[in-house]
């Protein structure tokens, strides 16, 4: 026993002194340096997605790394579902969202948005085989897909005689469309693009109906009343801005 | 196979307990007080706080409760047409996997072994989007059949078990009245083995009708998906999946309260 006591003493000794050792940079980085976890569903290109080495990639995570680098803070990324993200944040399973959110009023009455860094709206894609279609209101008496929860559903739903189909994420809406379940698909402009004109499988089956027919910003998402991590992401994204990151960002993942 | 069966009745001459559970609810009988009294209090209690939701918190609550019921409509149909489909595959594949045929056996054999082994999430996304790419069927009915291909496995292997537990007494009885096979097997086997399945298959209803909650992956817009679809607008996700809840725990009880008074129609009258 008493050789068990004194083992463990010496153990304990040795723990306590590794930790003071090691703590007092820890603490001290901890002090200067923020660490937050962002939300994203990475099912969104080219805004954010997973590329072939499982790294979440695209032009909100550049962004946002950006963002982190002139606010003085680090990011830790969790993908997230889109269905139930709001939620996560609500319940504190992270700081912030960013996912390619439209700014609205609904979800502002909840929680609180950064400046918006970017403006796209929504488009309609639809089978090349469609021809004369203008727009949403033509396809009255017909199934039109979007992701469940985004604007692209909501503009859908507005528009009367037309059938809302929501899928879980937006790729599982252009596979249905080609299976030819559903007769368009409504999502944010840019990956629209993604899908209707960069990807081998679909470039020659869908066609882009037009020019957007909303105007929607994207924000990040922050807790409500989470002031300081607002003014923390409000100073990146002005100083992203002012040296104009942004744009370059624009031209590396947009069209 | 005959070597399980070997064991099986090794353990049970031996006096050793045999655990037999179903994937379903519990389905409460009149002699087991315990369990009747729990559904009493879960059946009654869910519709209760459903009614007590509606009325004194309407925000958002009565709100859910009216948004839902189409998908209370599609979950019941998605179900109900997967039960009746995987009932036809199963007693096909329980009667193949007593065929003498080989080919016949091996076949139904191996399409129960496939779909055992395959989680019912994978299947339903393989059915769905990989056939959607060869054949075009309407969302509802490719929901449908995927249900039914997978419980139909289940389902033969109930039918197996339910035809091997008639004694072989019966079959050559039926033999030597001058029926063939087939004949015995319609009018005197599959009657007597019905009773035996039946619960079984109640429970299998019942564990079906929540497997369907998996089909709103699908873009079917059951009871789940609906009320996905609200919360992710609303953002009033605890009081949705609350209604939701509720919502399959008073179908299900319900069915399954069914399915043991059927039960107990069919043992009175034997």
């Amino acid at each position: 026993m008493r050789v068990y006591g004194f083992i463990s003493t010496l153990l304990l000794a040795i723990g306590l002194c590794f930790i003071t050792v090691m703590s007092d940079p820890v603490l001290a980085q901890s002090k200067k340096i923020r660490t937050i976890t962002v939300a994203t569903d990475a099912t969104w290109p080219p805004m954010e997605m997973v590329d072939t080495g499982k790294n979440i990639v695209g032009f909100d995570i550049d962004f946002m790394n950006a963002v982190a680098k002139e606010g003085g803070f680090q990011v830790v990324y969790a993908n997230t579902a889109w269905d139930g993200i709001f939620g996560g944040l609500g319940a504190g399973k992270y700081d912030a969202i960013i996912s390619s959110v439209t700014i609205t009023e609904e979800r502002k009455k909840l929680y609180d948005f950064s400046e918006p860094y970017i403006n796209v709206g929504q488009i309609l894609v639809v089978p090349r085989t469609m021809k004369n279609v203008k727009g949403l209101a033509d396809l009255k008496g017909k199934k039109v897909g979007a992701q469940i929860g985004t604007t692209g559903a909501f503009e859908i739903k507005k528009v009367e005689g037309v059938e809302l189909k929501t899928y879980d994420e937006i790729g599982l809406a252009f596979e249905d469309m080609t299976a030819g379940r559903i007769s368009g698909v409504v999502c944010d402009e840019p990956t629209a693009a993604n899908f209707a004109l960069q990807r081998a499988q679909y470039k020659e089956k869908f066609q882009i109906v037009g020019e957007p027919f909303t105007q929607e910003s994207y924000g990040v998402v922050v807790k409500k009343g989470d002031k300081e991590l607002l003014i923390l992401l409000n100073k990146g994204i002005k100083a992203v801005k002012a040296k104009g990151i942004d744009q370059n960002l624009k031209k590396k993942w947009l069209r | 196979m005959a070597q399980v069966e070997k064991r099986k009745k090794k353990i049970e001459d031996q006096g050793q307990p045999v655990i037999d559970i179903g994937d379903g609810a519990a389905i409460p009988t009149r002699k087991d007080i315990g369990l009747f009294d729990a559904w009493r209090i879960a059946f009654f209690g869910a519709i209760a706080m459903v009614l007590y939701l509606a009325i004194f918190r309407p925000d958002p609550y009565l709100k859910i409760i009216k948004f839902v019921p189409d998908g209370i409509w599609v979950t019941f149909k998605v179900t109900v047409g997967a039960i009746l489909l995987a009932l036809v595959i199963g007693l096909f594949t329980g009667l193949g996997r007593l065929a003498g045929n080989r080919v016949i056996n091996g076949v139904a054999s191996l399409y129960v072994e496939v779909i055992r082994g395959v989680p019912l999430l994978v299947q339903l996304f393989y059915i769905y989007y990989a056939l959607g790419r060869i054949v075009q069927i309407p969302a509802m009915s490719s929901a449908i059949i995927a249900m039914a291909i997978c419980y139909g496995a289940y389902m033969g292997e109930i039918f197996r078990a339910g035809i091997q537990s008639i004694p072989k007494g019966q079959m050559e009885a039926a033999r030597s009245l001058g029926m063939n096979k087939s004949q015995a097997m319609v009018h005197v086997i599959l009657p007597q083995s019905f009773t035996v399945i039946l619960p079984p298959i109640g429970n299998e209803f019942v564990a079906l009708l929540k497997d369907s909650s998996l089909v709103s992956i699908l873009a079917v817009a059951d009871l789940l998906r609906r009320g996905r679809e609200f919360a992710s607008e609303t953002f009033t996700y605890f009081e949705t999946y609350t209604v939701i809840a509720l919502a399959y725990l008073i179908i299900t009880l319900f069915f399954s309260k069914l399915v043991s008074l059927m039960e107990e129609r069919i043992s009175a009258r034997q």
